[in-house]
């Protein structure tokens, strides 16, 4: 470019600057602050993952608070108020064939049943990111023979592998977190062993490393900031799945042991009065049904909030109107 | 191609020398061996030991290991410690009475998916689609058993259109009809289970095809949309959903393993239920390595087809669906 | 000669998005005579492939909709037809050929099976027949050994041949018109040359209109009979090759012009740009949509939007000022290009 040119040139640009303010404030949206608020955002625009959320938090403060809600002792047998129906006497949804309060159990058994889900949840994320990270880190023999680990964790069908162990080891309500936890990590290993495999590819560590800077910093921040989201994604979705285990192996007698007691084992026990006590059966299971699905609409809506990729959804119908409407092409 | 299938066929079989390795480790690691089960209370220590001893329960590991190998590569099984049953005997049964039930679930299930799951994804959000959407959540956070016990209560007991449980009526053994009566409920409660994934991965799976540049191209060449879908889209969208369908076989072989409990059918996961409580370690090790077989074989399996549909994946060569 | 072919009347369309409809086109007129090559030239984002899509009405399926206009394709209004009498046009009458040719081609069919499958769905002729024919349309496109080229697949041919093999596909019915959207933008530029100099050979000996859509100037003067300058959805000039590069009367076709690299671009001249990005129609300055990236803009560009007007010699330009914009060009280029 010329001398003579730029000048005019120049505060003509000027100009163009002073007038972009103009048009930017003509009513176009501020750009928003950071990703974790649009996610925020995005996310409590779910409706879904709201009422998820909501349904979630109820069950929380209902089974964790329980003696607020009930004054019963779930473990209590009273033969002479047996198969109440559900209203009498202060039996919120009556009593069950030895006439323990069904709304009692249910509370109580919920507790089992959440903290097994966050619990096996939290554990299968902190082993799959110990062992992804091993793997990822040290690279070479270690990697391979914690990958084929993995390999050989997704061909043993993990449910039989869970009914196993408990039913040899003596079922109890710590030993199926660790069981459970030790067979759903294989997810997270792979995502985080990713992460640090693309990790040593980066130039900048390895200029970090040339220079002696501790590459901890740099893989942790790094790291979180690759694969937290899935990871969380992953965890919600865990936390569904182990419920629906738990209450399957409660179900087969092998989780917790009454007076304990469990929703699964509460089905269990509804299967053999199915004939007296049909309603029985309906309760703890629509329990279930309503904490998971709660989970995986809040999972679902985490993981179209996190990804920037996914739009609002247009109905198929609008869509159609609003081409009748505006659209003079055939269609 | 036959390297390729060599290697992977040495891939498998460490694989499955692994999972035994685990599941032997795993049992006899376990405190209480099986005569804690089998004895009477009143046993005395010596009696135990004896018999402990008799059934080679007492030598080191390792040994008991190699010797039950070396049994199982002249085709032996083992036997039962009750009775001293060979396994393969009372295995085999459950084995087809399992196949039978997954293997009619399975493919009910696929033939209403794939068709389903395509329609929807050229109708995305619509009634069907909505519908589909529904039966996914429903058919991922409903517990099966729980399907199962409310499927007993309203179609036996209450309407008595299908039996309550049990894979024959009294005396009715090879009666097809009474087969197919026994299998409803039971298939019913699987197909939704199968479906709820099914379903979701071939519509996202045609919905991403559908929206690659040679979907467009197809359009633009004067194809009709039926042609588009059905001949352009539908290969590619399948090659996904293979892959899916290898990596589900574990939940082919374990998924019954509750409804066969629920409708007391006689297959093999009621049976590994069953003997993980006798303690009957044979069995147990037997039923492992069974389900892990169907596995290795369903992704190799899957390998074989994902490359039979995709001209880009040569099997053995880079890039390939190896492992 | 001046038999219109395509002409596009004052064309607005718009796709549905979560935030209503957006519009992607505004006011788009544009005429193609039989045997023509007219180029429609723009910055990505100014609604040219929006217009190739609305041409095919291959939008309809991504939700875009005709707010109003007219496409009249040898007489008939396309815009009128249904999907199904659509279909006996496309790939027949009016071909298309795609920016990406790896992507464009089908990966499970072999190439030959893809561009036979035009003529048999469009001339009734036999599956055999048609091969036959798409042989010798890869031979006529260049490729070596097309018997057996015809037999692979698309991952196991380089991206030039790919391209050469969406040619002999758009090309194989013979269509009056083919719409080629940035044909030559992903390869590489030795191959860009040679895929140009096919097309311009293939015009000749079949006599096809083209509807070249590029956003390379220099794409525009080796090919071109006409060019259309599009910006922000609307054609802002259009002139004939030589019209447009001795005398643009758009300053948007002066900075288009003045960054072509050119030869003499190493004596250490900066490479021009157009300072700025392109406006979205959902919120277009007022005034012209120029304005806020012109050099000449003044106060009544910033207020009143310039019609496009027919300028003379059958040139149309939307300048306020388009009979000084020679003028003025004129130094922006002689300084640009330092006195050439």
């Amino acid at each position: 470019m010329s001398q003579l040119n730029t000048t005019p040139e120049e505060s003509q640009m000027a100009q163009v600057e002073s007038t972009k303010p103009d048009f930017s404030a003509e009513g176009v949206a501020a750009p928003p602050t950071s990703l974790t608020r649009v996610a925020m955002r995005k996310f409590f625009r779910n409706p879904f993952a709201v009422v998820g959320l909501i349904v979630l938090l109820f069950f929380i403060v209902l089974c964790g608070f329980a003696p607020l809600f009930t004054h019963y002792n779930p473990a209590t047998i009273d033969m002479l108020h047996a198969s109440l129906p559900p209203g009498t006497d202060g039996h919120l949804l009556g009593t069950d064939e030895i006439g323990r309060d069904v709304f009692t159990r249910l509370l109580y058994g919920g507790r089992v049943s959440l903290i097994v889900g966050f619990c096996v949840a939290f554990c299968s994320v902190v082993v799959g990111t110990l062992v992804g990270a091993i793997a990822g880190y040290f690279g070479g023999w270690v990697d391979m023979i914690l990958m084929r680990l993995v390999d050989v964790m997704n061909s043993i069908p993990s449910l039989l592998l869970n009914i196993m162990v408990l039913a040899l080891f003596g079922s109890g309500f710590w030993l199926m977190i660790a069981v459970l936890s030790l067979t759903s990590w294989q997810y997270v290993a792979r995502l985080v062993r990713g992460t640090f495999l693309q990790l040593r590819e980066m130039q900048y560590v390895q200029a970090a490393r040339a220079i002696g800077v501790s590459n901890w910093s740099i893989i942790t921040r790094h790291l979180i900031r690759n694969s937290t989201a899935p990871i969380i994604v992953n965890a919600t979705l865990q936390v569904g799945t182990a419920i629906l285990v738990e209450s399957a192996l409660s179900y087969l007698g092998l989780g917790v042991q009454p007076p304990q007691t469990s929703w699964g084992l509460m089905l269990n026990n509804a299967q053999e009065f199915m004939l007296t006590n049909p309603m029985e059966a309906i309760y703890p299971g629509l329990c279930i049904l309503l904490v998971v699905l709660a989970v995986n609409f809040i999972g679902d809506g985490l993981r179209d909030a996190i990804d920037p990729r996914t739009k609002l959804k247009i109905s198929r119908r609008r869509l159609q109107k609003w081409r009748n409407r505006f659209s003079k092409s055939g269609i | 191609m036959t390297e390729y299938l060599i290697r992977r066929i040495l891939q498998s079989v460490l694989v499955l020398f692994l999972v035994s390795v685990i599941s032997f480790a795993l049992m006899h690691a376990a405190p209480g061996g099986p005569l804690m089960v089998l004895l009477p209370k009143s046993g005395t220590q010596a009696a135990i030991l004896q018999q402990e001893k008799n059934m080679g329960l007492l030598d080191p590991l390792p040994i008991q290991y190699l010797h039950w190998l070396g049994q199982l590569l002249h085709g032996n099984l083992g036997y039962t410690y009750k009775n001293h049953v060979p396994v393969g005997q009372i295995l085999w049964p459950t084995v087809g009475n399992s196949l039978i039930l997954m293997g009619v679930s399975w493919i009910l299930s696929l033939l209403i998916a794939i068709p389903w799951g395509i329609y929807n994804s050229t109708r995305a959000y619509g009634l069907s689609d909505n519908i589909s959407a529904a039966i996914g959540y429903l058919g991922f956070a409903m517990p099966a058993f729980w399907f199962g016990i409310l499927l007993q209560e309203m179609f036996s007991l209450n309407l008595n259109w299908f039996p309550l449980s049990d894979m024959h009526s009294m005396n009715k053994q090879g009666d097809i009809g009474d087969l197919i009566w026994h299998l409803v409920l039971p298939v019913t409660v699987l197909v939704l289970g199968f479906l709820a994934s099914y379903l979701k991965y071939s519509r996202a799976s045609m919905l991403e095809v559908l929206h690659m540049d040679f979907v467009r191209t197809a359009r633009a060449k004067g194809a009709s949309e039926k042609r588009v879908i059905y001949r352009h889209a539908l290969r590619n969208a399948l090659i996904p959903i293979i892959t899916v369908l290898g990596l589900d076989l574990p939940i082919l072989v374990s998924g019954a393993v509750i409804t066969e409990n629920v409708f007391n059918w006689p297959g093999m996961g009621r049976l590994f239920v069953e003997m993980a409580f006798a303690r009957e370690y044979a069995v147990l090790m037997a039923i492992s390595l069974v389900s892990t077989v169907f596995v290795v074989i369903g992704n190799l399996v899957a390998d074989i087809l994902y490359a039979v549909v995709d001209p880009r994946v040569q099997l053995g060569k880079k890039g390939g669906a190896a492992a | 000669m001046a038999e219109p072919l395509l002409e596009i009347r004052n064309l607005n369309t718009g796709f549905v998005t979560e935030n209503g409809i957006v519009k992607a086109l505004d006011g788009v007129s544009i005429r193609i005579d039989k045997g023509q090559v007219v180029c429609l030239v723009g910055e990505s984002g100014s609604g040219k492939s929006v217009t190739s899509m609305n041409v095919m009405r291959l939008s309809d399926y991504d939700g875009g909709i005709v707010l109003e206009g007219e496409i009249l394709f040898d007489g008939r209004d396309l815009l009128k037809l249904s999907q199904e009498e659509m279909r006996k046009i496309r790939g027949n009458r009016i071909a298309m050929i795609f920016q990406e040719p790896m992507n464009a081609l089908n990966p499970v069919f072999t190439v030959g099976d893809q561009i036979a499958e035009a003529l048999y769905l469009h001339k009734g002729i036999s599956k055999e027949e048609a091969g036959k024919e798409a042989v010798k349309m890869l031979r006529m496109v260049g490729i070596p050994e097309p018997e057996i080229r015809a037999k692979q697949f698309p991952h196991e041919l380089s991206g030039g041949m790919c391209q050469r093999v969406v040619i002999a596909m758009a090309l194989i019915c013979r269509p009056e018109l083919v719409i080629a959207d940035e044909p030559t933008t992903a390869l590489d530029v030795t191959v860009q040359a040679q895929i140009l100099d096919l097309l311009r050979n293939l015009k000749e000996e079949f006599n096809t209109s083209i509807l070249l859509i590029t956003h390379d100037m220099g794409v525009a003067a080796e090919m071109a009979d006409r060019i259309a300058v599009m910006y922000a959805g609307t054609i802002v000039e259009e002139g004939t090759v030589e019209q447009m590069f001795t005398q643009p009367l758009h300053p948007y076709t002066v900075g288009l012009l003045n960054s072509i690299p050119g030869l003499e671009g190493a004596r250490g001249t900066e490479l021009y740009t157009i300072k700025g990005s392109i406006p979205s129609l959902a919120n277009l300055p007022k005034g012209c949509r120029f304005h806020p990236r012109c050099p000449f803009a003044t106060d009544r560009c910033r207020s009143e939007e310039p019609p496009l007007r027919d300028v003379g010699d059958g040139r149309r330009s939307a300048c306020w000022y388009a009979e000084e914009v020679a003028e003025k060009a004129k130094t922006v280029m002689t300084t640009a290009g330092e006195g050439e």
